[in-house]
């Protein structure tokens, strides 16, 4: 027979939450990089105001967190589930705010500005996205090996990273690019790498809630 | 939070039957010297029992009898050589219900002395004072230590009990879920007066409080159906316990 009904139903509402957050989060990404690749002002502008339906998640998520607290004083796993979803959060809605950024950048785009396509930042995109939604699936199904997998990816955008840094030195080397632009496509590249960075520190808060310890990189 | 590693009670393949019936089965364990050992458990499950071999209080269950051994300052306090009056004074205890005795305050805390002999009214007075100031008790009551201890709040007559058991300088003080009947504030006092304690005494509790086994205690013993299934620090036993039966009777979801 199990106990406390209540609590876990209250529980497996957060991982609802916390994947709805995560949900919202991805397709900023996604509008954030196409509006920056394609120069759609309107669509940047929708991103950015769509940003706040993530604030408003972790506004929600944090107050079921403190309520939870209250009532149930919760410990062992419990307390470690809910001080990670209080970490993950962050994380999430960090995460919420460089979407938002790539979406500035291309406000502040010259309107004339010609684009210059670089695969790997689109790479990088699904990459980091991916990564996101692997943390998140770990936290939901507690799969420990999944969590380390997020862990790992990172080196991926890492790697991306670079490229993207080659491909727009080499570009301005060779005056396909002015100097302005330039800027803006190392930011955006950045931005994608930082996002990569807090779906690792998600995936160290899975660990964490799983082991009760935290566990950095695997390296076989 | 400074830890011992000296041990007050060393308990080897410790059974304990009523009758027939196996209450406490085969523990082994350690409890540390001006440490609080937490014990919980749900309800039945011998942490009572145990507690109450420490001082020998199961001796007066007339069908209860005891195997393994019990050391105490590495002294079997079920040898036939072992002096249970002398024990006794030296493990104290404190019951879940308030149980002061139908006198005046004073009389309750010099009971004890007056029990073995002390007549002299300069110590028996500078003992009462000391045990009450201890019991943090002392400011609330030195005003009216002549009144009846009946008339104290529900929390003042544990307190009260408490210094009746400090007033024997005991090593040890044994506490059966000493809060489970005072209020919060009764409680927090109590709680706060185990903190202070410790820095003189060994304190076992038995609880049923999760929390306040956090709260007071440096170790916990999980007890369940006579076994101890875990035992160890608090902190550690609180946030990740070693066995799942542990995790779903802290959590909540055990039965």
């Amino acid at each position: 027979m199990t106990y406390r009904t209540q609590f876990e139903k209250e529980l497996e509402e957060l991982k609802i939450d916390l994947i709805k957050m995560g949900d919202e989060v991805i397709a900023n990404i996604n509008d954030g990089l196409k509006s920056f690749l394609s120069m759609d002002g309107d669509l940047a502008q929708i991103t950015i105001k769509k940003d706040k339906i993530v604030n408003e998640y972790e506004k929600i998520i944090e107050k079921k967190c403190l309520q939870i607290i209250l009532k149930e004083q919760p410990v062992a796993k419990d307390l470690r589930l809910i001080t990670s979803v209080l970490k993950m959060i962050t994380d999430i809605e960090r995460i919420g705010d460089h979407a938002a950024d790539i979406s500035k950048m291309t406000i502040f785009m010259q309107e004339n500005t010609k684009p210059y396509h670089i695969s790997e930042m689109e790479f990088m995109t699904e990459a980091s996205k991916k990564m996101i939604k692997k943390a998140l699936d770990s936290f939901v199904t507690k799969d420990l090996d999944l969590a380390y997998e997020v862990i790992n990816d990172d080196d991926v955008v890492d790697a991306y990273f670079e490229q993207v840094k080659k491909t727009v030195a080499s570009a301005i080397r060779n005056n396909e690019i002015d100097a302005d632009y330039a800027l803006y496509l190392m930011m955006v590249a950045k931005y994608l790498e930082r996002i990569g960075d807090h779906a690792v520190n998600i995936g160290e808060w899975v660990i964490f809630s799983i082991l009760g310890e935290h566990k950095e990189k695997i390296t076989p | 939070m400074t830890l011992t590693n000296e041990k007050a009670f060393h308990i080897n393949q410790l059974n304990l039957y009523y009758g027939n019936k196996l209450a406490l089965d085969n523990i082994d364990i350690d409890i540390y010297q001006k440490q609080v050992t937490a014990l919980i458990g749900p309800s039945g499950c011998g942490k009572s029992t145990f507690l109450r071999t420490l001082n020998r209080m199961n001796d007066l269950i007339s069908n209860c009898h005891v195997n393994g051994k019990i050391l105490y300052n590495e002294n079997d306090i079920y040898s036939s050589d072992s002096d249970v009056i002398d024990l006794r004074r030296r493990i104290g205890m404190v019951f879940q219900k308030p149980n002061p005795f139908p006198m005046s305050i004073y009389d309750n805390v010099a009971y004890g002395l007056r029990c073995q002999g002390v007549k002299d009214k300069a110590v028996l007075q500078k003992a009462v004072k000391k045990a009450l100031v201890d019991a943090a008790l002392y400011e609330e009551v030195k005003d009216r230590l002549k009144e009846s201890a009946l008339s104290l709040s529900g929390g003042q007559q544990q307190r009260l009990c408490i210094a009746r058991a400090i007033a024997m300088s005991p090593d040890v003080i044994l506490m059966d879920e000493p809060t489970s009947a005072l209020d919060p504030i009764a409680t927090a006092k109590i709680e706060d007066l185990i903190n202070d304690l410790k820095k003189d005494y060994t304190i076992i509790i038995v609880t049923h409080n999760m929390q306040q086994a956090l709260r007071v205690s440096d170790y916990t013993a999980f007890f369940l159906l006579g076994e101890i299934v875990e035992y160890g620090l608090t902190s550690e036993l609180f946030s990740h316990p070693k066995n799942p039966k542990t995790e779903d009777y802290i959590t909540g979801r055990f039965g």
